[in-house]
């Protein structure tokens, strides 16, 4: 991806990163208008349109903090596209009613495309991990928390008062704990392909 | 995996493996692809754990302002849409009370002034957890209209870091607020002139700033240059039809 030009739209992302008032309203008053009828077009209402926005959002905010996120297209069609995927998901969730979808015009393989998906998938696993990091135990939890707040972990084994050989190998082995719960669930395996 | 291989992916990612382990695990990683896709989650997962603890308090303080925003603009989408019936009668009356106060409104407050429109809203300057004390005195003192502190605190700001278009338009209406009308205008001239997001917020606050000082032609010409995509550009037209 790196060799690919940024987009001059990237002061969406980095204002949401700044956490920039000025620029998530400039993205509501621009963007959400498009994604708001869209969901009503599509068996959804303002309220359900104002979850999925904020909920991309999120995700957009996560995956730029995570992964330094560069935006290649458009923040437009982008964030359309993202919304739209999150909310055709939220419909799948809740199949019993019947769905019908008025396809915009989208074509495959595009630039908005690639990075839509590839944002979706991040949430995903986010999600996914956030998730199975819950099901840890107490310790763990508190001990990886520690970890990664303190970052010396001379200091994390003193806080916790064990050794610190200790702790450093309860930290790899919480870990693969967490390693083993995502492999074993049936969503990361679908992630993965 | 075996325990042993957790603690080994823990200090092949710490870089405290020996070259002659590290290469074994290198060897390994190319073989065993179980032992890869095991790896390659744990290292995600490490990343993830990361940026989850590390950057917990700036994402808290980013939800909870995306949410604010969320509401407030849906809210205002929401009042916007109510609709209410009147008979036709109705109407009539309605319409001559509405002229009614629009002749008294308009013998009583014609001259529009700087207060009724300048209503920017609290600021965040601070990025991650609030690191630059610097920055976070410049928030505290605009947000609490302490306007002669900020400006001390922005223009330091702005020594080190002159090119910061947020802290240019900040400082620019620090300085309307302040009356030091030259400083004001030139600041917020050169956002006016240039390609940044403030572009038309700037451009918006000189018209107000003009507004303020009485000066109405400039304030008029000002105003018709804010297009139509412009956040203001409502308040804008509003203000250019009370002038003209």
């Amino acid at each position: 991806m790196s060799d690919k030009k940024k987009h001059e739209d990237q002061k969406y992302i980095d204002g949401l990163l700044q956490n920039n008032s000025f620029i998530i309203e400039a993205i509501y008053e621009k963007f959400a208008p498009k994604v708001i009828n869209y969901i009503r077009q599509n068996s959804g209402d303002s309220d359900q349109a104002q979850d999925i926005i904020q909920e991309t959002l999120i995700t957009i905010y996560n995956q730029s903090t995570e992964k330094k996120l560069k935006l290649t297209c458009p923040f437009d069609a982008y964030f359309f596209l993202l919304c739209k995927r999150k909310w055709l998901n939220a419909l799948k969730k809740r199949s019993y009613k019947e769905v019908t979808i008025k396809e915009g015009m989208l074509s495959k393989g595009d630039q908005a495309e690639e990075l839509a998906f590839e944002t979706d998938v991040f949430g995903e696993k986010h999600a996914l991990y956030t998730e199975m990091f819950n099901k840890l135990g107490i310790a763990c939890k508190d001990l990886l928390r520690a970890t990664f707040k303190i970052k010396s972990m001379e200091e994390v084994a003193e806080s916790l008062g064990v050794t610190y050989a200790y702790a450093r190998k309860k930290k790899s082995l919480c870990i693969g704990k967490l390693t083993e719960l995502v492999q074993a669930s049936p969503k990361f395996n679908l992630l993965k392909n | 995996m075996e325990e042993q291989d957790y603690i080994v992916f823990e200090n092949y990612l710490l870089e405290a493996l020996s070259e002659a382990e590290k290469n074994a695990f290198e060897a390994r990683l190319n073989t065993d692809t179980k032992f890869k896709e095991s790896f390659n989650t744990y290292k995600e997962l490490s990343s993830f754990l990361k940026n989850k603890f590390e950057n917990e308090s700036a994402s808290t303080a980013f939800q909870e302002n995306l949410k604010s925003i969320s509401n407030n603009y849906f809210g205002n989408q929401k009042t916007s849409k109510k609709i209410i019936k009147f008979k036709p009668w109705q109407y009539a009356v309605a319409a001559s009370i509405a002229l009614l106060i629009g002749i008294v409104m308009f013998n009583n407050f014609s001259t529009p002034v700087y207060s009724d429109y300048a209503n920017y809203e609290s600021i965040s300057l601070t990025v991650r957890g609030g690191q630059d004390g610097l920055l976070k005195t410049a928030e505290n003192a605009f947000n609490t209209k302490d306007f002669a502190k900020a400006e001390i605190a922005f223009k330091e700001l702005l020594i080190t870091d002159e090119n910061n278009t947020e802290l240019q338009f900040y400082r620019g209406v620090t300085n309307i607020e302040l009356n030091n009308y030259a400083l004001a205008d030139w600041l917020l001239k050169g956002l006016k002139e240039g390609n940044s997001v403030y572009k038309n917020k700037a451009t918006w606050y000189l018209a107000l700033s003009k507004l303020k000082q009485k000066d109405y032609d400039a304030t008029l010409e000002i105003l018709k240059t804010i297009p139509k995509e412009a956040e203001d550009y409502e308040a804008a037209q509003k203000l250019i039809n009370k002038l003209d």
